[in-house]
């Protein structure tokens, strides 16, 4: 009995990783999109639509919590953390508005 | 009793598998001409305002307007229900009505999500008039990343514009981060250069043959116009040639990392001047005497793309009539689509985008309606608000 556990849970475990590995462009780039998101949508909120703070960290927000946030008013830019990823957003000037800073 | 209980059950499962009948009923969409339009007055630069009644409107019956789209239906910290942040109303090129809620006001712009595209597909017939593009070219005449291979070749700009490329993306935005190529294209792997991106995606169907809404279409669809200008007059293109000539002065439209405008989803702009939009195409792509797109763009733009006719059967199929980067109110008879709303006259076009954001035209009623929202559910219901629009009409 205890065998056929550990062998369905070891085939579970190769699926798993299987699936991971067929995937992998899409997971490995998944967690930039929490921080990414909300940069952008702030910096865009904050900058080009000219709302309050209050309103643009409402209008950006997801459900997945961030962990860390940094608006800089003098250089215009907007810092997210979550996830473990960082992501930073620019506002360039009215006409273009705000673009992720590219790593 | 046995016998009854699974009859009780064969025929529960009977509509519970009954979808959306799709069967023809009739033959092309009627696509109506526009009526010659006797006085249009021009906003220069801002609209004339008039009181309702003096243009055939009851000011009781805009209340209702108001009322639903200003009403609100949810809890404000949960981001529930309908949330309006601007509507404005034109009859006959003047201002009827025009409020403001969340804190917006006539003079902030608004994100207008895809409404964006409908811009985007106005920068076609600007360089379609300019003779710099064909309808019928293949995008890689003018786009080195769409020669990947034969089957990327046959994309041609009409394709792109109906969103028939057949390019395998997924548009889905909460619902499926995971796969989702339009959220990767924003925010993570193509944000870079969202054109290369996408017209890296490998093909699901032969181009032309089905209707899939997709941001890639538009945005390598900006990218092809980045090549055709040269990167110099491309980012003026649209300042110069489009909101200039309208007196719109207060807009801002943003681009990727390599300069490319984001025309699925970054356009920012006020309520009264995405009304000036709507109001070209309702002039039939004349503004004030100017032709600024060519005859027979604006039909091209209310016509259901062909498309529909070879595209499979899907839930969301019937959910609203697709042209060339706006929507229609004709239905598809031959594919078997309805109008998706069905209380508003049939000649409706409209640009739509995420989260609420609406520009409609009726022709037949000389009216422009916008509407700026950020509604998280569906809790505006475009088909309700429309009927009401139209109710409010007495002459």
């Amino acid at each position: 009995m205890k065998r056929k556990i550990s062998v369905l849970i070891s085939l579970l475990f190769l699926f798993l990783l299987f699936w991971a590995q067929w995937n992998w462009k899409h997971l490995s780039s998944f967690p930039s999109i929490i921080s990414s998101f909300y940069s952008k949508e702030f910096c865009s909120c904050y900058f080009v639509m000219e709302l309050s703070e209050e309103q643009c960290h409402n209008f950006a927000r997801q459900w997945v919590p961030i962990s860390e946030f940094n608006l800089d008013k003098e250089n215009k830019s907007v810092t997210v953390k979550g996830l473990g990823r960082t992501n930073t957003t620019k506002y360039l000037s009215k006409d273009y508005g705000c673009t992720l800073v590219s790593d | 009793m046995k016998q009854s209980l699974v009859l009780a059950l064969l025929i529960l499962f009977t509509f519970l598998h009954c979808g959306k009948d799709l069967s023809p009923f009739g033959g092309e969409p009627e696509v109506t001409t526009l009526t010659e339009r006797l006085k249009p007055e021009w906003p220069s630069p801002n609209w004339k305002v008039v009181s309702p009644e003096s243009v055939g409107v009851s000011t009781s019956k805009l209340k209702l307007v108001e009322e639903y789209a200003f009403t609100r239906t949810g809890d404000e910290t949960d981001r529930k229900g309908r949330r309006t942040d601007a509507l404005v109303i034109l009859r006959n090129g003047k201002l009827i009505y025009e409020k403001y809620g969340r804190n917006f006001s006539e003079d902030k712009v608004h994100l207008t999500w895809s409404v964006s595209k409908s811009i985007l597909q106005t920068m076609y017939g600007v360089a379609v008039k300019a003779g710099l593009v064909k309808l019928d070219d293949p995008g890689y005449y003018h786009y080195e990343p769409l020669s990947r291979d034969e089957a990327h070749k046959k994309i041609t700009i009409r394709h792109l514009l109906n969103m028939s490329s057949g390019l395998a993306a997924e548009e889905g935005y909460e619902s499926g981060p995971l796969k989702s190529s339009v959220i990767a294209m924003l925010y993570t792997r193509g944000r870079k250069d969202m054109g290369t991106f996408c017209a890296g995606l490998p093909l699901r169907a032969e181009p032309g043959t089905q209707v899939y809404y997709s941001s890639c279409d538009t945005n390598i669809l900006s990218a092809i116009l980045k090549k055709v200008y040269g990167a110099e007059e491309y980012d003026k293109l649209p300042f110069e040639k489009i909101f200039k000539p309208l007196g719109i002065t207060n807009v801002t439209f943003e681009r990727d990392g390599s300069g490319t405008y984001i025309g699925s989803s970054y356009l920012y702009m006020t309520a009264k001047d995405l009304a000036k939009i709507g109001y070209l195409y309702l002039n039939d792509g004349v503004w004030n005497g100017e032709r600024l797109l060519p005859e027979g763009w604006v039909q091209f733009t209310r016509t259901p793309a062909p498309g529909y006719k070879t595209t499979p059967y899907s839930e969301d199929l019937a959910e609203d009539n697709y042209t060339a980067h706006w929507y229609a109110n004709t239905g598809v008879p031959d594919r078997g689509i309805h109008e998706p709303w069905p209380d508003a006259p049939k000649d409706t076009f409209a640009g739509l985008g995420h989260w609420g954001q609406m520009l409609y035209v009726i022709p037949s009623l000389d009216l422009i309606v916008v509407r700026f929202g950020d509604d998280r559910e569906k809790a505006f219901i475009k088909n309700d608000f429309l009927k009401l629009v139209k109710e409010s009409v007495i002459r």
